[in-house]
């Protein structure tokens, strides 16, 4: 699709910055979303390339101002709601519970 | 139903999830042949980026077979094909703007290019 992911070429996005002894996960929930990631994968539930398509569709504001890690989370839980692997209002019932601090 | 187990973390991790296939297809080109990248716009998945499209190219190398993203993102299949680093020149891609002494690689499918 032409969509945001497709940035080749343009102008105003600044130099490519790599951070000095960046680590492997800046916080603790980006090693959670890697291991869940790396898990669904293994059933074979959707496919890698889906999974990227799933990025390309993510609201283009939001792509942009998301680090990578978030663009995973967010590509798995469309993914597990297209494929009602899950529904989405389990999904917004866990997050407000998650919210209100409960385990 | 398959499980993720210890033992199946490092290949997946080491591997980078490749998508190389062990299929006997022929390759549509060879290194030094000039191509040109199609102008295709399909509203589904591809890794044909917007600023390649229409321009002319020199087949660099030839990565082996793959599975063709375009395809298998939405349950088509496999379309197992090649996959080249294809050498396109600074001016080709953005004319006179373009760095005189400067070309960028790309790896492109077989189904991305058209001979020229």
């Amino acid at each position: 699709m032409n969509g945001i992911h497709d940035i080749g070429g343009m102008h105003g996005l600044g130099p490519i910055e790599p951070e000095e002894n960046e680590p492997v996960f800046h916080e603790d929930w980006e090693r959670r979303v890697f291991g869940m990631t790396l898990a669904t994968l293994a059933l074979g539930q959707y496919h890698l390339d889906e999974f990227r398509h799933s990025i390309e569709r993510m609201d283009p504001a939001r792509y942009l101002s998301s680090s990578y890690y978030e663009h995973w989370l967010v590509s798995l839980e469309t993914l597990f709601t297209e494929k009602g692997i899950i529904t989405r209002e389990e999904l917004e019932a866990r997050k407000a519970e998650l919210a209100r601090g409960a385990a | 139903m398959p499980v993720l187990t210890a033992d199946m973390v490092p290949v997946m991790v080491f591997s980078g999830a490749s998508q190389r296939l062990d299929a006997k297809i022929a390759a549509k080109f060879k290194p030094g042949d000039e191509i040109v990248a199609r102008n295709i716009n399909p509203a589904g998945h591809t890794r044909l980026p917007r600023y390649i499209r229409g321009k002319r190219g020199t087949i660099d190398r030839d990565h082996g077979v793959f599975v063709f993203p375009d395809t298998i993102a939405h349950g088509r299949g496999d379309k197992p094909q090649h996959v080249y680093s294809v050498r396109f020149e600074a001016r080709e891609l953005w004319g006179e703007d373009g760095h005189p002494n400067q070309s960028l690689y790309t790896d492109l499918w077989d189904d991305y290019m058209d001979p020229v």
